[in-house]
């Protein structure tokens, strides 16, 4: 009988809900004062802030506090999942792959490398940047743990490490934005602030935008590494 | 100029280097966190005392306000920065004795959870307001499950779902408001809200009302909040009530009055539902604390039951609304966080806070108990502690707008708290039958929730001593134009 309830609350509500959206998705066309902002970033992002892709220019540069803020919600995920999740012990894999799993990664180990630190060091010129790059970084570590195993002995002093190098990519976040007020700006600013941004469509360009995206990358990468750890389990 | 960044950048630095400062420094952990807090803390004053005199505004990256992201301080958000910062510190101190098991996480945490408080109290963006009350929020599900027993395992998954449906709302709500005004900014989204058709901007309203309320546990949403309380350490529950339900009531006050204006309030009979959802939200509230035996759990119903009252202040939608609502919060923050420190140093002994196992504490424990008996005669409201005062001064708003039964209400609310306040206060007082010898309250436990009793018969001169800081409260709230001039500089 309860579950009725439920089931007619939810449909009540859903109901609701739907009829709402339904009202307002009709008139789709954007009026113009409504893309006001966009227009602006499509206009001068590139001159402004020196990278030619635009995701990256509003995440790193117009909107970098809000990415600070996201690179923040990982860091306390982390913490909350090492702090809940410790195990007494990790059991050892034995699943025995056949030789082509082993070498097969073995082989793609360096690419995968190669891939990262492509998106994150062409963040601010093709699309990519740090978070992507750091993903890709966590899962050369998940498929390494994957084939070859896990041994606990080894696990808690690599943990440890990762979780140091996590701690120095957001404090490098962090103080690349507090050189913005050394240089006598606000907080975070990047061409206002007088670092230079090149020429854009350059490697070297776009000020303070790769910087910060190496540092979210290695934040990301270990972050995520870090909660595969903690809560890979084998049965 | 650039002291208002480094509100936020402090304690989220030093959370960040706690990990790497504890593997050199081991030694220095406690001072570290000391020095940090205390510079804080001034950093605190300091800000908040020239925001009083002067609003201060603060783009990030020197970008203009509409392009990038804007920090906003006025009186309102001076008062709620004063009042959070000083809880922390307070609660910092005596968690470096209380905790000790996972220190450092500890720590790291609850600095995280306060760098997010303060983003969302100053920031004047609808998306950064989010970032930071995500912030808040997962923090605060890690440091529920903190003890790692059962119990609060089964309180933090509680948290944890419903604070996500509450997140999903709030997002909702983000997006349909940019996808109706393209612009985040607050105050340019209050210029172009003004265009919205009604039915959307009610749908918003209600994904924002319903996605704070269940945050700070108005009543049918508030089922999560004594699970949490139960078993969860009296740092954190401190920290909770004090910071985390204060904060989204500041969002949604923040967006409410700003966003919709003071006219909608009173038009589409928002003001009617939200001064008889917060009637609701008390009544029921003090009658299941007063079926607890925990006193955790007591200490979080009374938390919910004056959310209640604070959400009717505020909801009356004029400046001496605005004025009650703000004092009361203040004095709630003081007096929840006196009780659950001095009920953290019960904890401290006993091991256990069933209420029946307190028999005999008051003299064993004189200055905790004492603290506690203030704190109590406080929260009831009874002359002359602050709670007194600003109970007061909510039941003569809510009389004047007219609201006579409410009004009365309050009055029946308070017999209850009184009855099951003295219930405990009784059996603190009443003669033990065993002799408790063990029993010690050490300096630093006892310090913090000392100063903040000894705030509770401070806080009641508020009016007498600091009536710049609350005539000036109301400014850039009731008149959402003096907000939007200030943030857009026009």
């Amino acid at each position: 009988m309860r579950r009725i309830y439920i089931l007619a609350l939810i449909l009540i509500l859903a109901s609701l809900l739907f009829f709402t959206f339904y009202d307002l998705l009709h008139p789709t066309e954007f009026e113009t004062d409504k893309t006001q902002i966009s227009d602006y970033y499509i206009e001068h992002g590139v001159k402004e802030t020196g990278a030619i892709n635009l995701v990256t220019a509003i995440l790193f540069d117009y909107r970098a506090f809000d990415t600070l803020g996201e690179a923040t919600v990982i860091f306390i995920a982390v913490s909350a999942i090492s702090l809940l999740a410790t195990k007494e012990r990790v059991l050892v894999s034995n699943t025995n792959f056949s030789p082509i799993v082993y070498q097969g990664i073995s082989f793609i180990i360096p690419f995968l490398y190669i891939l990262a630190f492509y998106l994150i060091f062409y963040g601010h010129l093709s699309p990519g940047g740090g978070f992507t790059g750091g993903v890709v970084i966590a899962t050369t570590f998940v498929l390494l743990k994957m084939t070859f195993g896990i041994r606990y002995s080894r696990e808690e002093k690599s943990l440890q490490r990762r979780s140091l190098i996590e701690s120095c990519g957001a404090i490098g976040f962090i103080i690349v934005g507090i050189l913005g007020i050394v240089r006598g700006d606000s907080f975070l600013a990047n061409g206002q602030a007088g670092f230079d941004l090149g020429v854009a469509g350059q490697l070297l360009s776009a000020g303070i935008i790769p910087i910060l995206n190496l540092f979210t990358g290695i934040k990301v990468g270990s972050g995520l590494a870090i909660i595969f750890h903690r809560l890979v389990r084998e049965e | 100029m650039d002291r208002v960044i480094w509100l936020i950048i402090l304690p989220l630095l030093t959370a960040f280097s706690l990990g790497l400062l504890k593997l050199y420094f081991k030694r220095y952990f406690n001072y570290i966190i000391i020095i940090s807090s205390t510079v804080h803390i001034i950093l605190a004053f300091v800000v908040a005392n020239q925001a009083i005199k002067e609003p201060i505004v603060y783009n990030l990256g020197n970008w203009s306000p509409l392009l990038g992201i804007t920090l906003v301080i006025d009186s309102f958000s001076a008062l709620f920065l004063l009042a959070i910062v000083t809880l922390a510190y307070l609660v910092t101190i005596y968690a470096i004795k209380f905790i000790k098991r996972d220190k450092l996480k500890y720590h790291t945490l609850s600095l995280l959870l306060l760098t997010g408080a303060i983003g969302i109290v100053i920031t004047g963006d609808l998306f950064n307001l989010y970032v930071f009350f995500e912030i808040v929020s997962i923090s605060s599900y890690a440091l529920a499950a903190i003890n790692k027993d059962k119990e609060s395992f089964e309180g933090a998954f509680k948290y944890l779902i419903l604070g996500s449906i509450s997140g999903i709302l709030i997002l909702l709500a983000i997006i349909l408001i940019y996808q109706s005004t393209g612009t985040l900014n607050l105050a340019q989204a209050a210029v172009k809200f003004k265009e919205v058709p009604r039915n959307l901007k009610v749908t918003i309203l209600t994904f924002y009302l319903i996605g704070f309320a269940s945050k700070f546990a108005l009543v049918p949403l508030h089922s999560y909040l004594a699970d949490v309380y139960s078993k969860a350490s009296v740092t954190f529950t401190a920290l909770s009530s004090g910071i985390v339900l204060k904060t989204s009531l500041y969002a949604l006050i923040r967006i409410v009055y700003i966003l919709f204006g003071v006219e909608f309030i009173i038009d589409s009979g928002l003001q009617d539902i939200l001064i008889y959802w917060g009637t609701l939200t008390f009544i029921a509230a003090h009658l299941l604390a007063y079926q607890q035996n925990s006193l955790r759990r007591l200490l979080g119903y009374s938390s919910i039951a004056h959310m209640g009252y604070i959400i009717m202040a505020f909801a009356l939608a004029n400046k001496g609304g605005i004025i009650a609502g703000s004092y009361h919060l203040t004095n709630h923050i003081v007096m929840k966080g006196a009780l659950f420190l001095a009920t953290g140093i019960f904890i401290y002994n006993l091991k256990d806070d069933q209420i029946s196992k307190l028999k005999g504490i008051g003299k064993t424990l004189p200055y905790s108990s004492l603290i506690f008996t203030i704190a109590a005669l406080a929260i009831i409201g009874l002359p002359p502690f602050n709670g007194f005062v600003s109970k007061w001064l909510i039941i003569k708003q809510v009389l004047e707008a007219n609201y006579s039964i409410p009004a009365f209400l309050i009055l029946i609310g308070s017999l209850l708290s009184l009855i099951y306040y003295l219930r405990v206060i009784k059996e603190l007082y009443s003669k033990a039958n065993d002799d408790k010898s063990l029993v010690k309250e050490p300096l630093i436990l006892k310090l913090p929730a000392l100063t903040l009793g000894l705030f509770c018969l401070l806080l009641s001169l508020l009016p007498s001593f600091a009536p710049k800081l609350l005539e000036t409260l109301p400014e850039f709230l009731i008149k959402q134009n003096n907000y939007i001039n200030l943030l857009l500089r026009r």
